[in-house]
């Protein structure tokens, strides 16, 4: 009896911790995002501010050149596309590619399957310079389709190899019996396999789109106006920027983090499983 | 003849995949490979190699600097992804007992996942900012600290607040994964363990630990991957600095090629960094290799 | 034009010889059942009809067209899993039109044709259920319209009852018996259970180890098995064996020193094995002219038989465990020595040393 209601206060106690850890960096960054500039750069510091605000915001999100929301909404944009475009390149090849791994295994194609896990874990300084050079004598940086083009080093080996995980689950008859039916296999993918494998197929785009938000590295490097910034490095401009208006940085952040983290939650449940698969099945 | 089909086929369906990873990464690869054998520039990197065998990686590995930036990687690896293990299995030990508000708190793990590179780094950085900062301003208010400091100025800081920063976004990764272990072992096991006689201390060492070993060791060779390729974090929290003392091999890489316009010897560093990557995605080869036959 | 030969196909799995060298030809309209050990190929040889799989070597003919280097889809050949495989996300309708679909018929089309197939299936109440809402039957039942939604000429069935209960397997084999004689198709069934092969096969192909051993009429393989591995597997419990010699005469010598005057003559002095069925064994008399003697060592009344299981030989000397199906019941006890003879002079089977039967039909 004892040791048990112990055990609860030492459970709630962590659980309570965990919850402030986790929650308080977050808080305070919105905090933040509904503060004046005058009021975070005010001392001592004060937990919250007097006039909550959404000045930040509607800097950010109103359009007018020559200001934040400028480069900002562009990156947006820009953002937006290039995730779409890249997620939507990569599944299109990593579906056959799946599919081939899956359902028509051979030694030689199980070496390229861990071939190709092994470059999409290579670290980008590996590729970027080459890419870099030939990016630069097309004429394609700063470009859309640069980043496009680029991002699927990264979005397709991880989308085939997720979308081969899942094909593996289902049972071998119900690509055959296509075949047997008159289908080709484009068509036993279109019809049958698709359609069973569509939460693994929302899984992939999610996941990829979450992976192309995210990435900095290329998009810092390839681009250099509001034409093709992508958010992140729109971002850390303003991080970097002269004037810090910490307010407007924090809106910022809590914009361009509102898509990915509205989208892992929606998919909360397959993300954990894709994850939890990915590690104990490999 | 006999014709074969089927394997025409496979590799046919294969055919997309593999043109746009031989362009996007087979031959920028292989291009890496030679560039770090040039004395290339960034302007006009075709017009100015010459041709200098391995001098490149002979002054990458006698550059005392770059010796300093691997250090710093694996610092930074090291500490973090084992803070991360440890604060992860701990989370997930929690996640796993009955408690009220479990799911929310489950869900909560999320955010930080979710939350993009950026965001965070620059998140912590607002956090840590010596003069408006919340750190130092919670410390001080709570009497912890006499007076303000510039975290991430000091050099004997600085990778450690990096490090924090890390920890706090990727630890729900391995509290996830270990939890979804977790919730495989069979509960009649510890029912067994316990009318044994094992105490707690021992049930997590003979039981838990085994069971959930296989899928913590991928998380750990996988997050372990990508602190060695650490990058975005460090642009944004402190550009490498101060001092240097958060240079890491990539944000060295980068600055060779990009802002010194060296590409031949951004090469080769960028090599030497992909050997020690290999080594750890050998590692992560065998452990999927192995998991993938059980 | 539907007839089916195969000349000498092999199948070889990376370094496995898994059918080594199969002939085989099967009539237009004939149903032929496919028994054998597990692992013997019997699902590989069907794949391998369907194109499912490609041959090693040799060669396939589909009536007179070779269709060896043809994908399975231009074979026209259906097939009936043995998991059915339904498509879980379309409904009984789909799944019975999704072969005319993939054939570019036309949605009326399809429509007349998944009602017909309906029909004569019973599916029809069950059209906008997916296959997750329907019964095991049911399943096996949509499985195989969907084989029959294009007319096939040739249909394939691996095990397609196996996961069907006792009483729903009687039913469905009855089914499948009629649906072969109203559609005329052929048809190749791969099977465990003896009941199914022995009453519906026109034929059937005793396969082992990837080489087929008989071909034949189910009365023809249960009455002259071509080899010992044919007359243990064909029957139900499997034949009893013994091994005996033949004496000077050539008649069979057995172990009690009783010659069994043998219609044709073996060669002298060679040794062999004598088998006999379980139902042709029959108690006899204890006068000394019984052929064998043994003790009872279990009893298995079913009412209609009796299985009685034995250690039983000629004589004291080399006894064996047997099995002995008498009809009607039978009034034996555990541990009770009975003694047996055998019904009439056809019922002895005999094989040479190397398993081959050397006793002619008569
Ligand atoms: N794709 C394959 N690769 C390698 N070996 C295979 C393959 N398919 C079948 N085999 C092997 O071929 C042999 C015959 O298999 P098959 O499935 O034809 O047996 P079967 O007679 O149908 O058995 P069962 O009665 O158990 O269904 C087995 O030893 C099997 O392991
Ligand atoms: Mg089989």
């Amino acid at each position: 009896m004892q040791t048990t209601l112990a055990k609860k206060i030492c459970i709630y106690l962590a659980a309570a911790l965990l919850a402030l850890v986790i929650a308080l960096p977050v808080l305070w960054l919105f905090i933040m995002s509904i503060s004046s500039s005058t009021h975070l750069t005010t001392l001592p510091l004060e937990w919250w501010p007097d006039s909550p605000t959404l000045e930040n915001y509607r800097s950010l999100l109103i359009y007018a050149e020559n200001t934040p929301s400028q480069s900002f909404l562009y990156a947006i944009r820009n953002s937006i596309f290039i995730a779409l475009a890249a997620t939507g390149l990569s599944i299109c090849a990593a579906i056959p590619a799946a599919y081939s791994f899956s359902r028509m295994p051979g030694p030689r194609r199980k070496n390229l399957l861990y071939a190709v896990i092994a470059i999409f874990m290579l670290p980008p300084v590996a590729l970027v310079l080459p890419l870099y050079t030939v990016m630069s004598a097309l004429g394609l940086l700063n470009t859309h389709f640069a980043l496009i083009i680029v991002y699927c080093s990264i979005l397709l080996p991880f989308a085939t190899w997720l979308l081969k995980s899942n094909f593996d689950t289902i049972p071998g008859d119900l690509d055959e019996a296509p075949i047997i039916d008159g289908a080709n296999r484009l068509q036993a993918i279109w019809y049958v396999i698709l359609p069973i494998a569509r939460p693994a197929l929302g899984a992939a785009v999610m996941m990829s789109v979450l992976l192309a938000w995210d990435e900095f590295f290329y998009g810092l490097l390839f681009t250099n106006d509001i034409r093709s910034k992508t958010i992140t490095v729109a971002i850390a401009d303003l991080a970097a920027g002269r004037v810090a208006d910490y307010g407007l940085i924090s809106a910022a952040g809590i914009l361009a983090a509102v898509p990915p983290v509205i989208l892992a939650f929606f998919m909360q449940k397959t993300l954990v499983s894709g994850l939890a698969s990915g590690s104990v099945k490999g | 003849m006999i014709s074969h089909r089927k394997t025409v086929t496979a590799w046919l369906l294969l055919t997309p995949m593999i043109v746009m990873i031989l362009g996007v990464s087979g031959y920028p690869l292989i291009k890496t490979v030679y560039y770090s054998m040039t004395g290339a520039k960034l302007v006009a990197p075709e017009l100015t190699d010459n041709w200098v065998w391995f001098h490149n990686y002979i002054r990458a590995l006698s550059s005392a600097n770059f010796r300093e930036a691997i250090w710093h990687t694996t610092y930074f690896a090291v500490i973090s992804v084992g803070v991360e293990m440890i604060i992860g299995v701990m989370v997930a030990l929690l996640l796993n007992e009955v408690f009220v508000g479990r799911t929310l708190l489950r869900a909560m793990l999320i955010l930080p996942l979710a939350l993009p590179t950026v965001v965070n780094a620059m998140m912590w950085r607002l956090i840590y900012n010596p003069d408006f900062g919340a750190l130092n301003a919670l410390l001080v208010q709570f009497g912890m600290l006499d007076a303000y400091r510039s975290w991430l100025g000091d050099p004997a800081t600085a990778l450690d607040m990096v490090i924090v920063a890390d920890v706090w976004k990727n630890f729900p990764l391995v509290a996830l994964i270990a939890l979804a272990a977790l919730q495989t072992v069979p509960k009649d096991l510890y029912e067994a363990a316990t009318l044994d006689g094992a105490g707690m201390w021992n049930r997590f060492w003979r039981i838990t630990l085994p069971a959930i070993m296989g899928p913590l060791s991928v998380a750990l060779v996988l997050r372990t991957i990508e602190a060695f390729k650490v990058f975005d974090i460090i642009y944004v929290m402190t550009r490498g600095g101060p001092a240097s003392s958060t240079k890491t091999v990539s944000f060295y890489v980068y600055q060779e090629a990009f802002a010194y316009m060296r590409v031949g010897s951004g090469a080769s560093y960028a090599l030497i960094v992909v050997l020690i990557s290999a080594c750890l995605i050998a590692g992560y080869m065998y452990l999927i290799r192995k998991h993938g036959e059980a | 034009m539907s007839s089916i030969s195969l000349s000498n196909v092999t199948k070889t799995f990376g370094a496995a010889n898994i059918i080594k060298g199969v002939d085989l030809s099967i009539e237009d309209g004939e149903l032929v059942v496919f028994v054998g050990p597990s692992g013997c190929g019997k699902s590989t040889l069907l794949r391998l009809i369907s194109g499912l799989e490609e041959i090693t070597s040799g060669q396939i003919h589909l009536g007179k067209k070779r269709v060896d280097h043809l994908s399975a889809a231009s074979r026209d050949i259906a097939m009936v899993f043995q998991s059915y495989a339904l498509y879980p996300h379309m409904t009984v309708a789909e799944n019975i039109g999704f072969p005319l679909k993939m054939a570019g018929k036309s949605k009326a089309e399809i429509e007349a044709k998944t009602n017909e197939i309906g029909t004569i299936l019973q599916l029809l109440p069950l059209f906008e259920r997916t296959p997750k809402q329907l019964s095991g039957g049911q399943r096996q039942r949509v499985a195989i319209g969907r084989a029959l939604a294009r007319d096939p000429q040739i249909i394939l069935l691996d095990e397609p009852l196996s996961n069907l209960d006792a009483a729903l397997r009687v039913d469905m084999r009855m089914e499948l018996a009629r649906l072969h004689r109203d559609l005329k198709a052929t048809m190749i069934y791969v099977t465990h259970d003896q009941v199914e092969a022995m009453t519906m096969a026109d034929r059937i192909v005793v396969l082992r180890d990837g080489i087929v051993e008989q071909v034949g009429s189910p009365l023809d393989l249960y009455l002259t098995p071509v080899n010992q591995f044919v007359a243990g597997f064909i029957g139900s419990p499997r034949m009893n064996f013994w091994d005996a010699t033949t004496n000077e005469n050539g008649d069979l010598l057995l172990p009690s020193g009783t010659a069994l005057s043998l219609p044709r003559k073996l060669t002298a002095h060679q040794p062999v094995t004598v088998g006999v069925r379980p139902e042709h064994l029959v108690l006899a008399a204890d006068d000394g002219t019984a052929a064998l003697q043994g003790t009872v060592l279990s009893v298995e009344h079913l009412g209609s038989d009796t299985f009685v299981q034995l250690h039983c030989g000629f004589g004291d000397p080399a006894q064996v465990d047997i099995n002995v199906r008498f009809a009607g019941i039978v009034p034996v006890r555990i541990g009770e020595r009975v003694n047996l003879s055998v019904a009439s002079l056809d019922n002895w089977h005999i094989f040479d040393a190397e398993g081959i039967r050397v006793e002619a039909a008569q």
